[in-house]
């Protein structure tokens, strides 16, 4: 059995050690037998309270509006799906927003990129100085920190594809010439065939005229060497004019493309005033029917993830606009919500209008004092998330009433109430395992006292039993000498106090518990009398109260607390206890008349006394008998 | 403690009167004055008899006192009686045995003749209502 109490002890302490180490409990009880007695224990929904509760916990803590996803990290806006990262990582870029505070340097760039879009627009002028001027304000845009050196890639972007156009512009004079080399060159060579036809036609005819002296055909051997050689002049034009062509084309789309995806990868970045620029370079640089997009098809599906729509880039440009729109609402409905008192909402609000306009300066409309109590707010609520999950109820509720103060809004009453039900729920079950250990039943005791843990890891009560369960099995080695030493004094008492202990040591032994259940009763029936003549004396009866000591004297005259009342009780009683005690005393000696002159006189005293009634009676049917015995012996 | 007086006799008659005439005169004597057996004795120091009765074993007194209560009675044998003292204090226990006692009431005043026996018994050996 010591053993046992040792195995529990150990083993769920362990447990608890370990819990709170790490910061969280097992997700997951073991299974546990239904109490057999429904009174002592908890009630067997004890892991679903304590999912509920953080489930609550979740609710009520957790600031993210449900647009967010941070277990698929993903930020879902109208339809489309934007990577949110970790979060982590979007908290740290979240705080930081509310630590900062706008600057000067900001605003600027906020004009300047609004008036160099306001260039690009359609409206505006659109003559090849003026877009140079607007390409050359990309370099100014870059050189701001909020810039992040984006206006760099776009004016790269644009004088790239400035660069090829020049090129191609260069290519297409040096094709034509070669197209006219070319024409040249093949009229060389059609000329040449010709003009050799001839010649060998008239040597022929000379050739018959002349047919014994001549011989000498060099002239021959001469023409076909050089129309190959002007054959192959023609080729190598070819060659090249078809090569230039090829590479023409690869240029021209390759520009293309690299836009596009530059359009994409700033959209998908939340870059939407970059991927405005990008775009209003690429209308003005490519023609109406090069608006498809060719490329990120990838990161569109995924992007838009509902749709077979055809992508262009003005298609990115809309969603670009959407976004810039939709920032700036998001922060109308911040700052209403702030002011209305409603610091929930205006936080939910702000994480997603964060995270759309991260790099929007419209979030600059946001006050700093507002910032900096909704960064108070993100913070404590974050705590106490993760509070919540290592199941720490005090620190959850001191966190709730913290919030409380700074977010009217906050559900407070729901979270403290839960946290009290919880700990309730703790509590149960650490006593039904006491009730459990104390029957015996280990294997019960133990699957209480986890669930328990498993509530509240942090229960002080748990701690207790694992102090009161150690105490027992310690006890229970050393119980047999410590009662037999106690008893052997007489020191009833002293057994009494450590009753627990040894009634687990003792609780085998036939010999033994007897004993300790006598010595109990009779300690249980002093404490008992001694409380009643404390109220007794309570009521201005102290010669009651006195009668009640002496009664509880009768089981134990050396008992302390009873002889310490005793003693403050005397004084008020001197002369009813002088009587008393002379009575007794010579009863004790068989003195039984002048023991019944003591008990007539007390009852003098206090008339109803049950003592001096007793004594009387006792004292004088002694004193009869004694007297008929002497009659009845003078008779004889 | 003297021996009790057996409850019968089996003496003639003849003699039985003849005490019984002495006696008469012996009482007549006593109540006219002469020869008064109780106001010759001290009374009973109860106080100090009641702190320790034993110092008073074998000495007579006498006790003017009321009756209180019958605290026992045993036919042949005699009462216990609870008496007050007139001279104040707590009340006493008395024995009066049958012999001497005869019909007793409570709140009937006595002026006892007693004697201490052992373990403190005040034993009545005549009495007298006053």
């Amino acid at each position: 059995m010591l053993k046992v109490y040792a195995s529990i002890s150990l083993g769920l302490v362990l447990g608890q050690i370990t819990s709170h180490a790490q910061g969280y409990a097992p997700a997951a009880a073991p299974a546990r037998p239904v109490p057999a007695a429904a009174g002592m224990s908890a009630p067997v929904g004890g892991m679903f309270e304590s999912n509920t509760f953080l489930e609550m916990a979740s609710r009520a803590f957790d600031p993210s509006s449900d647009s967010m996803d941070f277990e698929n990290g993903s930020f879902a806006w109208k339809g489309r799906t934007f990577n949110l990262t970790s979060q982590r990582a979007f908290r740290a870029r979240f705080e930081r927003f509310l630590l900062a505070s706008p600057t000067e340097e900001e605003e600027s760039y906020a004009l300047l990129m609004n008036d160099v879009l306001q260039r690009l627009s359609v409206a505006s002028d659109r003559s090849d100085d003026a877009i140079i001027e607007t390409w050359e304000m990309l370099f100014r845009a870059a050189r701001f920190d909020p810039d992040g050196g984006n206006s760099t890639i776009v004016a790269n972007q644009v004088f790239n594809a400035w660069r090829i156009r020049k090129e191609m512009r260069g290519t297409a004079l040096t094709q034509r010439e070669l197209a006219d080399m070319r024409r040249h060159q093949q009229t060389v060579v059609a000329n040449r065939a010709l003009m050799l036809e001839k010649l060998k036609e008239k040597k022929q005819r000379e050739s018959v005229r002349q047919t014994s002296e001549k011989e000498g055909n060099s002239e021959h051997t001469t023409f076909p060497t050089e129309g190959a050689f002007r054959a192959l002049e023609l080729a190598e034009t070819e060659a090249k004019l078809i090569a230039m062509e090829g590479q023409a084309a690869l240029t021209g789309i390759q520009a293309k493309l690299q836009m596009q995806s530059q359009i994409v990868a700033f959209l998908v970045q939340r870059r939407y005033q970059h991927a405005l620029l990008l775009s209003g370079f690429y209308q003005l640089l490519f023609k109406g029917s090069q608006q498809q997009l060719e490329v990120g098809k990838g990161e569109l599906k995924s992007f838009f993830p509902n749709t077979d729509m055809v992508f262009t880039v003005d298609m990115m440009a809309f969603v670009a606009n959407e976004a810039i729109t939709d920032v700036n609402k998001g922060v109308d409905a911040v700052n209403t919500a702030y002011a209305e008192d409603r610091a929930i909402i205006a936080l939910e609000r702000l994480q997603e209008t964060f995270f759309l306009g991260e790099y929007m300066p419209e979030l600059n409309a946001i006050p700093v004092e507002q910032r900096r109590m909704l960064l108070d707010l993100y913070r404590d609520m974050m705590e106490a998330v993760e509070l919540a999950e290592a199941k720490d109820y005090n620190g959850v509720a001191q966190y709730a009433e913290r919030i409380a103060l700074i977010a009217k809004d906050f559900p407070e009453m729901r979270v403290l109430s839960s946290v009290e039900t919880a700990k309730s729920m703790s509590d149960m079950a650490v006593f039904a395992a006491s009730q459990y250990r104390n029957l015996g039943d280990i294997d019960k005791a133990r699957a209480e006292l986890q669930q328990a843990i498993d509530i509240w890891p942090s229960n002080p009560s748990i701690r207790e039993f694992q102090q009161e369960t150690t105490k027992l099995a310690t006890a229970g080695s050393q119980g047999v000498q410590i009662f037999d030493d106690l008893y052997k004094r007489g020191d009833h008492r002293g057994i009494y106090d450590r009753r627990m202990d040894l009634g687990f040591a003792l609780a085998e032994d036939t010999e033994r518990q007897p004993l300790l259940m006598e010595v109990i009763e009779q300690v249980s029936t002093i404490d008992l009398l001694v409380a009643q003549s404390a109220e007794a004396l309570k009521q201005g009866d102290p010669y009651v109260a006195w009668e009640l000591l002496a009664e509880a004297a009768k089981f134990d005259p050396d008992d302390a607390p009873m002889n310490r009342a005793r003693a403050e009780l005397a004084p008020r009683v001197a002369d009813f206890v002088v009587y008393l005690d002379r009575a007794q005393r010579q009863a004790a000696e068989a003195q039984h008349a002048g023991s019944l002159a003591g008990f007539l006189a007390a009852q003098d005293i206090y008339p109803a006394s049950r003592m001096c009634r007793e004594g009387i009676e006792r004292q004088s049917s002694a004193l009869m008998a004694h007297l008929s015995t002497q009659a009845e012996a003078v008779e004889e | 403690m003297p021996p009790l007086k057996p409850a019968k006799s089996r003496r003639p008659a003849s003699i039985w009167s003849a005490v019984s005439l002495i006696v008469s005169l012996f009482a007549v004597a006593l109540t006219s004055g002469c020869g008064d057996n109780f106001s010759d004795l001290e009374v009973l120091p109860t106080e100090s008899y009641m702190k320790k009765p034993s110092d008073f074993l074998g000495n007579t007194y006498t006790i003017r006192a009321q009756i209180d209560s019958q605290v026992k009675w045993e036919k042949g044998v005699g009462r216990i009686l609870a008496v007050s003292p007139e001279s104040g204090g707590a009340r006493l226990p008395v024995f009066v045995p049958d012999a001497v006692g005869g019909n007793l009431h409570i709140g009937q005043r006595y002026e006892m003749r007693a004697r201490i026996e052992a373990g403190g018994l005040i034993y009545v050996e005549s009495l007298r209502k006053y």
